[in-house]
């Protein structure tokens, strides 16, 4: 598992520089137009595109696919085989990423949220999302462990449903478009699926793993999980509707999608047992171990932002918060403050034990934990009170439209600084992962921790 | 074809999609999957990573 995993974890580093930078840029053009206003392809338009591209096919699927594929491994038990295929698709995927940003840069953006990457890579990243897809198979087929763990089930659930998200969106939206509202429909479907039936069952799996396996305790209750797990698999696809409450839908389509966002509930609280009972009382582990402190807060992230989107996902809420800051600031608290953090866990979990190597600094890692933490702290804050407010005074007829956006622009200014506190501690990130990956030959220091390598694991 | 006939045949992958799902809840159930769940939860740890050790630390601590 050592070259493709390292590949991933390289890749996923460096897309998300790519998207911390275009994020600060599009942050600043959004109180300040003109700043670097004279380039074509650095319009706002296309950075924020380009922005959520390199942030979501970039660092996330990256990261999952490290992160996954990895946990899937060591749970499978078995002899790692067809280490060439990830490599190979992981190259096909980043090429296909990186001409898909250049194509918004250049102007053939879709028109269409999440799918923005001209279609032209659609199929080199079909193929190199079936590579790994297969090996997911391959791997699970020939397990040597007898019980199937729970993060086993949200890894191959995340590996079916994606192709399957993907795939109906491309062919329904871009492909052969489907007649007005459905593409809507099938846009939000879609664009909802890729966050809870792909990077959530992915980010759970992890978190999963680590929390019991970290602190040296089995999950709390391994029945509550499955229970988490089914109803997810239930639930979670039919809330997409939620984006487009009080939309050109029928109505009984927005109530399913409302009904199924609350019944959420279920999973996000089963899950938020689980992990709290299984972290309580051992708290000083939390803060002993880097890999928890991201996961913990990841972990408590997800309810948090579940349950508030639960509350967005009703007519009288969505009526206020829909098409304002909040929205955003609810998509960057799922998937920063409980995804990007439970991968960032992970990584540090995974990368000392891939190449028998501590973290050189703990101070890197101390100021990573911190400014992201910050960060995102002040970038939900910021975005949630702003946005709400922006909607309270929108449906206000008395507020002019342009003092409604005068009012929101200190709120975007405190989002920008949160946005280089992010920016610094991924820099910290990136510093101790290249300082591990390159820097350390020849200083195997694994003394004092438990060696994890024997043949019965994968590497 | 047109996109009607797509959303034809999306609705019978979907069928078929959920289908499995179906069935790999029936087949967990066969197979003993929903039994011993104490053991399950444990079978993250072995010999090497035993249960009640900590696992992760920061570098330079014990």
């Amino acid at each position: 598992m050592k070259w493709p995993a390292l590949f991933f974890i390289i890749s996923a580093t460096l897309w998300l520089l790519a998207g911390t930078a275009l994020g600060l840029i599009s942050s600043y053009k959004m109180h300040d137009p003109n700043f670097l206003g004279n380039w074509e392809w650095l319009t706002f338009g296309r950075t924020r595109s380009a922005h959520l591209n390199a942030v979501m096919y970039g660092w996330c699927n990256n990261a999952i696919f490290a992160v996954g594929l990895w946990i899937m491994a060591r749970l499978c038990r078995t002899e790692i085989r067809h280490l060439g295929l990830l490599i190979v698709a992981g190259v096909f995927w980043n090429i296909a990423v990186t001409i898909g940003i250049g194509g918004i840069f250049i102007g053939d953006m879709t028109s269409v949220e999440w799918l923005e990457m001209p279609t032209y890579i659609t199929p080199l990243l079909a193929i190199a999302y079936a590579l790994i897809g297969v090996w997911g198979i391959i791997a699970f087929r020939y397990r040597q462990s007898e019980h199937i763990y729970i993060s086993q089930w949200y890894i191959l659930g995340a590996l079916f449903w994606f192709p399957w998200i993907y795939s109906v969106a491309q062919i329904m939206i871009l492909f052969e478009p489907a007649r007005g509202t459905v593409q809507s429909l099938t846009n939000w479907w879609f664009a909802h699926n890729v966050l809870g039936l792909w990077l959530t069952p992915m980010a759970l799996a992890a978190a999963y793993y680590f929390i019991p396996k970290v602190i040296g305790r089995p999950i709390h209750s391994y029945y509550l999980s499955i229970l988490g797990f089914w109803t997810l698999a239930l639930f979670y696809n039919w809330a997409g509707v939620h984006h487009i409450v009080g939309g050109p839908v029928p109505a009984w389509v927005i109530s399913s999608g409302i009904v199924a966002s609350v019944m959420m509930v279920i999973p996000v609280i089963v899950t938020a047992i689980n992990h709290h009972m299984t972290a309580i009382g051992h708290f000083r582990q939390v803060i002993e171990s880097p890999t928890l402190r991201f996961v913990v807060f990841g972990a408590m992230s997800y309810t948090l932002v579940s349950f508030i989107g639960s509350t967005m996902s009703l007519r009288s809420v969505s009526e206020i918060s829909h098409f304002t800051h909040l929205t955003v600031g609810h998509a960057h608290h799922g998937v920063y403050a409980f995804f990007t953090m439970i991968m960032f866990g992970s990584i540090y979990f995974i990368l000392p034990r891939l190449l028998y190597r501590e973290w050189p600094s703990k101070f890197l890692i101390t100021c990573h934990f911190w400014f992201a933490a910050l960060g995102i702290t002040i970038m939900i804050v910021t975005l949630h009170v702003g946005g709400w407010i922006q909607g309270l005074e929108m449906n206000n007829p008395e507020i002019p439209f342009i003092e409604v956006m005068k009012g929101t622009v200190p709120w975007l200014k405190a989002r920008t600084i949160s946005g280089f506190f992010l920016a610094i501690a991924h820099i910290a990130f990136a510093i101790n992962v290249f300082w591990i990956v390159f820097f350390r030959q020849g200083q195997e220091d694994v003394v004092g921790t438990p060696t994890l390598f024997s043949s019965k694991q994968a590497r | 074809m047109d996109w009607y006939s797509y959303i034809i045949i999306g609705f019978i992958l979907a069928g078929l999609f959920f289908a499995s799902a179906l069935y790999a809840f029936h087949w967990a159930s066969k197979n003993g999957q929903f039994h011993e769940l104490e053991k399950g939860a444990s079978s993250i740890f072995d010999d090497e990573e035993p249960l009640g050790k900590q696992t992760d630390f920061f570098p330079g601590h014990k």
